[in-house]
């Protein structure tokens, strides 16, 4: 075959860094992202060209998804905070932020060799220090923690509209569904359970509920005549994951030669009545399918007793399938096994809006429950939805790290402090260890803490102004349109985590953030304080988006030349 | 490729757009609704529209804003049928504040909490100034006049009784209080959270003395009609069908709005509008005979989910494309194959004795016709949630395959009246049959009519607001003061709360926000302008008028809270006369002095409302996917990533 058009030469672009049109979209990517951070971040609206559906959110994983450009940068700074996110869920504008404010600040110091590799080192061993200013271990005897921990993640998608009370609500609910995942008295390894989410529209949100077992919509009206005569003893369960419609969906494109006297469709269906047959005998009471299931077979079996659910959909098989126990039947060809056979404990009928329900106890220990989230419109019950996945995931990541670091901004100026003070203790030795020179070092260091504090700073979207106090290096916010010009008249404040208070008998300096001020090593708060913190933070989802922040802006200095194939 | 646009901060584009949205449904809003015809001028079709959610639903909004608008609007819809108007106003009214808000350069942040303050203000006077319904109008039905007198003295009674040193001035005479109020029938006041439990036992020791009264359906659905005075009849005598059709047991009354359906029927006259027992279906002519032949006995039923025909298969059933028929005679066409399968249904129905077939989806033609010659009827088309009505109520089990019938399957006692002949309205002969199985089926069917054809969507939308709204009132058991009532309380809250706000600026209220007093003011201006733009509509004032009467009586409500009272007045007055004026056939004289609104509509359509505008004002880009940078970056608006 021939080529009609000349394959043009592929353009290469020498330290794309340098260029004027890499660095707009870098700061427009930046721009996008940093509105979009903490609890008074701003939405943006997502939607094609065309019209089409649109999200309104302010969440990384879906902004993220929705942007592609034609920068190979940009791409690649995007699918590294992605995977991030897919690992941890949280901290993903962390980790973008911090890693777009790096990259600016190195390009403008213009240092050749970077400092941020070995700070991020500093970083990660003081988090892990057992004395570390901003850290909290949290404390499982008392739900108080994991409910502030899970507000704060709650908290910090405006797109939810959430009032106090239903934040509180949620963030609750979060907890309490976390915790019955959580197996109580399973011996040797311990698998956590499954969380279930179904979302109602169109109803108040404290209307939301957690519902240990599972909830199955029904989708047949009629279906509950015989679920209305439920027991409540214990029933055998059989679940099916083949289709049960009585057509031949496996033949695929094959073609079968049959005699004009058969009837396939009645001897597929004689066929399937009497595995029926076996299932009933087997003392079968809950007939459950992912798929369709013949109206003869649902007739004959209802006739019989036995409650029927069908098209329960592929998401929810492996949820019925460890609650109750059952193994999912695929084939209809051979006898079910005695061990493929479930049981549930009792089964009964909840309604939710325009939804009836049947609700699935477990009959031992089962880890599974079901969240029935109401909101008033369809968008923000989409990002309630995401962010209660958030939290799960963030409750979970608890379970390996207990512990959580402060929030609102405190962390970042705590150990930006820290560093500012450790790099200056040990300059002689780190600059030559590192081979550059100490005033090299030292705008190295600069610049990575003014990066840390930058991403505190985003936390404000309306013109604030951000402090820290020079005893603790926490957080705080001047509203730009305060009474006050200084902190130290305006009493009855608290930092951004909420575990610092200003008041006068406290004896504080604040300076903004930006400004010079001798460097100081940051106290931590006492730890018997009786003041717990407002906002929490996850303590492995922060470490690792610090990592990926910091490596990824690495990989982008690092990077001389793109080359871009334009065909 | 990705684009996005950054939002000028100062005159937010989206809040514009919302704005904008909400003014075109103006003229839906309150009981005097007026007509509009929307126009597809690529294909010439209209569509006549007379409520906001049908509005929004015939326009083909793409943007973004409006997307957002017309979800919201369409599952407020879905679940209350009745308020969208109300939220989409006050979204528009309320995004105008916050644009205000942005021009005096107050930060987003501030504004949401000060509007959520806001509207908290407004929900707890609904939760104070809430009338309980219970033994409502159980006696007063005789004297409306004294009703109306009542609920002003109630009102105002409560505006006094504001604060805490009102309440232990009330503590003492709290019996006597009550007696006033409960002279005329037991109307429990619900209360504030600060008048607790104590007070409740009160009323209940004085209400065990005398039989438990249940609310007088009548009573509150007359001023819960809000203008739809046919409307709100029908839905009346619906419930009166459905409490006589069962056994009257002493629990509170309910309307079980999922036994009602609504058929329509062009081509009558709207007074010919009524409400029948049972489900009314319409029959073609060539059934009529056998319909006639069934009529007035006692009927065996079968019910069928899904089609009646050969072909039809159940839902996921795929029919297997790659079967080949071996065979060395001729084989059986299709045709009689068909043949067959009819054959083995007539004979299974008539071994039944079946003579009533109920489809929820089609029955071919050819299975009409063998029934009718066996004088069976077979009606499609029938409403999934009758099939289960009757199923219930006859003891027949619904099958898909008629194949699938057996004896345990056929309910009995059904009844087949023919309701009424159409063959003179109708260009084809036909008549409406009513299905009905006696007592103990509260099923009922609304027979809306209109000689109009485009107006029965909006009679029938108007019924079924009529409906939830009396649904509502007797799930919720309690209502709100209506025709304007509630509003002048939130405006009179807000500005009150605001002016105090102002007044004593003390350094905690200024650190923790400084612009409530305005966003407050703002707010009440909204509700100002919802409460003109309802008096607007009558007819019987203009803008500036209807402005200037709101805010005098605000004044006179601000001196002597009782005046409230006189403002509903006021505004049923302009009602009552604008009603007397587009429906001549009602009689002026109709006991329609006061009006209720409901609780949870109310509510929620505000809280929606103001999760519009939140999402909106928060809102700072749009990130549009899927852009081609060579055609499209030429346009200046777009930043491109």
């Amino acid at each position: 075959m021939s080529r009609f058009v000349k394959k043009s030469p592929s353009i290469c672009t020498d330290r794309p860094l340098d260029n004027t049109d890499v660095c707009t979209k870098l700061r427009l990517l930046k721009q996008l992202l940093r509105s979009c951070f903490g609890p008074t971040g701003r939405l943006k609206h997502v939607h094609n060209n065309i019209g089409g559906h649109v999200v309104t959110t302010s969440t990384s994983s879906v902004l993220l998804t929705a942007a592609t450009s034609s920068q190979p940068l940009i791409n690649l700074i995007k699918s590294s905070i992605l995977h991030h996110v897919s690992r941890f869920s949280d901290c993903g504008l962390f980790a973008a932020v911090l890693c777009l404010s790096l990259i600016e600040e190195a390009k403008q110091c213009g240092l050749r060799r970077n400092v941020n590799k070995h700070l991020l080192g500093v970083c990660t061993a003081y988090l892990q220090q057992e004395d570390c200013g901003c850290k909290v271990p949290l404390d499982f005897c008392s739900s108080q923690d994991l409910i502030t921990l899970s507000r704060s993640v709650v908290s910090s998608k405006p797109a939810c509209v959430l009032t106090e009370a239903e934040a509180l609500h949620i963030s609750r609910l979060a907890v309490r569904a976390f915790l019955l995942t959580v197996p109580c008295n399973s011996p040797g390894t311990v698998t956590l359970g499954r969380i279930v989410s179904v979302g109602v529209e169109g109803h108040p949100v404290l209307n939301s509920e957690v519902f240990p077992g599972l909830l199955v919509e029904m989708h047949d009206v009629f279906c509950l005549k015989t679920a209305e005569n439920l027991r409540s003893e214990p029933l055998r369960v059989v679940l099916f994951s083949a289709s049960l419609a009585g057509d031949l969906s496996e033949l695929g494109d094959g073609i079968i030669q049959v005699h004009p006297g058969v009837d396939t469709d009645s001897q597929i269906l004689d066929q399937l009545l009497e595995l029926c047959e076996r299932v009933i005998e087997d003392g079968v009471k809950l007939f459950v399918c992912q798929k369709v299931i013949h109206p003869v077979l649902q007739q004959y079996l209802r006739r019989h007793g036995v409650i029927v659910m069908e098209r329960v959909g592929i998401s929810l098989m492996e949820p019925l399938a460890l609650l109750t126990g059952a193994l999912p039947v695929a084939t209809l060809h051979t006898t079910i096994p005695a061990k493929a056979y479930g049981t549930v404990k009792e089964v009964s009928v909840k309604e939710f809006g325009s939804k009836t329900m049947l609700h699935l106890e477990p009959s031992g220990e089962s880890a599974i429950c079901t969240m029935i989230l109401c909101h008033r419109n369809e968008t923000m019950l989409s990002e309630l939805k995401v962010v209660c996945q958030q939290t799960e995931h963030v409750l979970r990541l608890t379970l390996r790290e207990p512990s959580a670091l402060l929030g609102g901004g405190c962390t970042e100026t705590h150990l930006a402090a820290y560093i500012r003070h450790k790099s200056m203790e040990e300059v002689t030795e780190k600059a030559s260890a590192l081979g550059c020179s100490q005033t090299e070092y030292l705008l190295g260091v600069e610049g990575f803490c003014r990066s840390l504090e930058s991403v505190a700073a985003a936390l404000h979207h309306d013109g604030g102004n951000s402090l820290i106090d020079l005893t603790h290096a926490h957080h705080w916010t001047l509203p730009a349109d305060a009474m006050t010009e200084n902190m130290e008249d305006s009493s009855g404040l608290c930092c951004g985590c909420g575990l610092v208070k200003s008041g006068p008998k406290v004896d504080m300096k604040w300076t903004h953030l930006n400004t010079e001020h001798p460097q100081f090593s940051p106290a931590a708060v006492l730890k018997d304080r009786p003041v717990q913190p407002h906002v929490l933070d996850s303590f492995t989802a922060k470490i690792n988006a610090l990592q990926v922040a910091v490596e990824t802006a690495n990989l982008v200095l690092d990077v001389r030349f793109v080359i871009q194939d334009t065909n | 490729m990705l684009g996005s646009t950054i939002i000028n901060r100062r005159q937010h584009v989206g809040l514009q757009k919302l704005s904008a949205l909400a003014g075109i449904t103006h003229s839906s809003l309150g009981p005097h609704k007026k007509y509009k015809f929307i126009q597809d001028d690529r294909s010439g079709e209209s569509a006549l529209v007379c409520s906001c959610f049908r509005i929004l639903e015939n326009l083909e909004l793409t943007c973004a804003v409006g997307q957002l608008v017309y979800q919201t609007i369409q599952v407020h819809q879905k679940v209350y049928h009745t308020g969208s108007g109300c939220l989409l106003f006050l979204a528009g009214a309320w995004s105008r504040v916050a644009l205000e808000c942005l021009q005096r350069g107050i930060s987003v942040a501030h504004i949401i909490s000060a509007m959520s303050e806001g509207l908290d203000i407004c929900f707890d006077v609904c939760r104070k100034f809430n009338i309980s319904t219970e033994g409502f109008g159980a006696e007063q039905s005789q004297s409306s006049k004294v009703t109306s007198q009542d609920l002003g003295l109630q009102v105002s009674k409560k505006l006094t009784m504001e604060g805490s040193q009102a309440w232990t001035g009330l503590k003492g005479n709290t019996r006597d209080a009550l007696k006033t109020l409960n002279a005329c029938g037991q109307k429990k006041i619900r209360l504030s959270r600060h008048f607790c439990e104590a007070k409740s036992e009160n009323i209940s020791n004085e209400l065990e003395e005398h039989q438990p009264k249940h609310p007088d359906i009548k009573y509150i659905s007359e001023r819960l009609s809000h203008g739809c005075v046919d409307a709100m009849n029908l839905v009346f005598e619906a419930s009166r069908t459905q409490s006589n059709s069962i056994q009257q047991d002493t629990s509170c009354p309910t309307f079980d709005i999922t036994k009602v359906m609504t058929c329509v029927l062009p081509g009558l006259p709207e007074e010919q509008a009524c409400v029948t027992p049972g489900c009314i279906l319409l029959l073609s002519a060539e059934q009529a005979s056998v319909a006639h032949h069934l009529k007035d006995q006692l009927l065996k039923v079968v019910l069928i989910n899904g089609d009646l025909s050969f072909n039809y298969s159940h839902l996921g059933f795929k029919r297997p494309t790659g079967i080949q028929r071996v065979s060395e005679e001729t084989a059986l066409s299709s045709s009689s194959k068909e043949e067959d399968w009819m054959e083995k249904v007539v004979m299974l129905l008539l071994n039944l004795e079946v003579d009533l077939i109920l489809v929820s989806g089609l029955v071919s033609e050819k299975v009409i016709q063998r029934c009718s010659r066996h004088h069976i009827l077979a009606l499609e088309k029938v409403n999934v949630s009758v099939l289960k009505g009757l199923a219930d109520a006859s003891g027949a089990v619904p099958v898909t395959y008629a194949t699938q019938l057996s004896k345990h399957c056929v309910g009995a006692g059904v009844k087949v009246a023919i309701w009424r002949d159409l063959s003179s309205y109708e260009r084809k002969p036909s008549i409406a049959v009513n299905i009905s199985t006696g007592v103990n089926s509260k099923l009922v069917t609304v027979v809306l009519t209109s000689c109009i054809e485009g107006k029965l969507q909006a009679l029938e939308d108007q019924f079924w607001a009529c409906a939830y709204r009396l649904h509502l009132a007797l799930k919720e058991k309690a209502l709100l003061p209506g025709a304007g009532v509630t509003e002048m309380l939130c405006i009179h809250h807000l500005q009150k709360q605001a002016e105090r706000d102002s007044s004593q600026q003390t350094k905690e209220a200024a650190v923790a926000n400084p612009y409530r007093s305005v966003v407050l003011h703002l707010m009440a201006d909204g509700l100002i302008d919802y409460l003109s733009t309802v008096m607007v509509n009558t007819g019987k004032f203009s803008k500036v008028q209807a402005w200037t009467a709101v805010s005098q009586q605000l004044q006179a409500c601000n001196q002597s809270p009782g005046v409230l009272s006189k403002f509903s007045e006021l505004f049923l007055e302009a009602e009552k006369e604008g009603r007397a004026m587009s429906l001549p056939v009602k009689s002026p004289d109709a006991p329609s002095t006061n009006v209720f609104d409901n609780l949870s509509v109310k509510q929620e359509a505000w809280r929606k409302a103001s999760d519009l505008v939140f999402l909106v004002l928060q809102t700072d880009a749009e990130v549009i996917t899927g852009i081609d940078q060579k055609t499209e970056a030429a346009q200046g608006n777009l930043t491109l990533l």
